[in-house]
């Protein structure tokens, strides 16, 4: 059986078999005797076609789906009850905070003993993973303080996911704070040498209302020197409600850059 | 972040943390997308359509129980959307011949694409040449990472006969592929 199988599957891959012996393939794969691997052309096809990145999505969607669970939070909120126990939002960046505390202690523990290495790296991973929840779950809360302990969180870590790298450019383009907007923007800064970052850099400066961010992401333009900020500057500078010395301080950074 | 799984995500989502989808949607809003594209190449309504499965994911998420794969519940959803869109703008969805003509009609862009020597838009133009249920089988195959056990239980049908739809599908886009090579 498994050598007709076999010959089956050569023949396949071949190019040679009739449509009764497709058939009879289709037979073998429906009850789990071919895998569908053994097949070559269409495995490789179909490893090309799944290497293909899916396509990036726009700000926007991030911008309607976040203005959509803000309602529904909110919703949440109000139709539970005003009970005295402390509420899971409430609780869960505390406890996120204390575990770490928690966490971070075994692991200096660890170091000092000169442990193994794997658990200590599977805790570091464990701490990290814990701070990245919790400055996700900080950045949604309503109050600004709470929001800036995230964009100071995110600072303190080594590596930045794009989870992160995302939480923070939403911070910056639509924070009602300018304070929270100012901090994310110093806590992006670091990774601004990657290219995806100076683009979505560069389409963050339409998103500014506020001059002191206007400025501040001209500074750091300035200091990346990127090109691509000019046409986007200009319409800041055409902009008959942007204030003179604002437009002044804008212009110094550009002239570095033309 | 994958220490905190997708169902003890959507378990707290449904407990009353709604804030956690935030974070599923930080990981699934490609795939998603990515899903819808490769059904309708259309950016704007694709990206309504992932809009529309996180909306569907709050307000029944009282329905999830935590047993089976999130990711598999949340294609379940997404085909739904997908299918409810088309059914409701029966105009604006053109199966079958007109929709090979607008297909076919494209050529002269996808054919300056691949003059580029694309694999990938060679691959894209395939795809879009397929019909719509074996494209929707390999763009599943593709975003539920081949767990064909979990296809069929979005599908409706066993492992076995998922994975002869995905033979099927793969067999027709390679005729389509290697025509296409010729044309080059």
């Amino acid at each position: 059986m498994e050598n007709k199988i076999e010959e089956l599957i050569e023949k396949y891959n071949a190019g040679l078999t009739d449509p009764s012996e497709v058939s009879q393939l289709e037979k073998l794969i429906e009850e789990g005797h071919v895998d569908l691997t053994k097949l070559r052309d269409l495995e490789r096809l179909d490893n090309q076609f799944n290497a293909i990145e899916a396509p990036a999505t726009s700000l926007t969607l991030d911008d309607k789906f976040y203005a959509m669970l803000g309602k529904e939070k909110k919703k949440a909120e109000t139709s539970s009850f005003s009970f005295s126990m402390p509420s899971w939002d409430w609780l869960a960046p505390r406890l996120a905070f204390a575990t770490v505390l928690v966490i971070a202690g075994f692991t200096g523990g660890y170091f000092f003993n000169g442990s193994n290495n794997s658990d200590v790296k599977l805790l570091t991973q464990q701490v990290a993973d814990l701070k990245e929840t919790m400055m996700l779950s900080l950045l949604e809360k309503e109050s600004a303080t709470d929001r800036l302990k995230a964009v100071s969180l995110s600072t303190e870590m080594d590596h930045v996911s794009t989870q992160v790298t995302a939480a923070l450019f939403k911070t910056l383009n639509s924070d009602p704070s300018v304070n929270v907007r100012l901090a994310a923007l110093e806590a992006i800064t670091p990774y601004a040498k990657v290219e995806k970052v100076r683009e979505q850099l560069v389409r963050s400066i339409a998103k500014q209302d506020s001059p002191l961010v206007q400025v501040a992401l001209a500074e750091l333009m300035g200091q990346i020197q990127e090109k691509k900020s000019v046409t986007e500057f200009d319409k800041i500078l055409k902009d008959k409600n942007t204030p003179e010395d604002i437009k002044k301080r804008i212009k110094d950074n550009l002239n570095v850059l033309i | 972040m994958e220490a905190l799984s997708d169902n003890a995500l959507m378990m707290a989502v449904r407990d009353g943390d709604v804030g956690r989808l935030g974070l599923l949607f930080e990981r699934y809003k490609r795939p998603l997308y990515g899903f819808f594209y490769g059904m309708n190449r259309n950016q704007e309504l694709s990206e309504d359509l992932v809009q529309n499965t996180f909306f569907r994911i709050l307000k029944y998420r009282h329905l999830f129980r935590g047993e089976g794969d999130f990711r598999t519940w949340m294609f379940h959803i997404a085909r739904n959307v997908s299918h409810d869109h088309f059914r409701k703008d029966k105009l604006k969805y053109k199966e079958s011949v007109e929709d090979w003509q607008d297909r076919l009609g494209h050529d002269d862009n996808k054919e300056g694409e691949m003059e580029a020597g694309e694999t990938n838009s060679m691959l894209s133009l395939a795809m879009d040449r397929l019909p719509a249920d074996k494209r929707e089988i390999l763009l599943l195959s593709k975003y539920q990472e081949k767990k064909y056990k979990e296809i069929g239980e979005i599908l409706g049908c066993s492992e076995g006969a998922v994975k002869v739809k995905v033979f099927r599908a793969l067999q027709e886009f390679k005729v389509i592929y290697q025509q296409l090579e010729k044309t080059m």
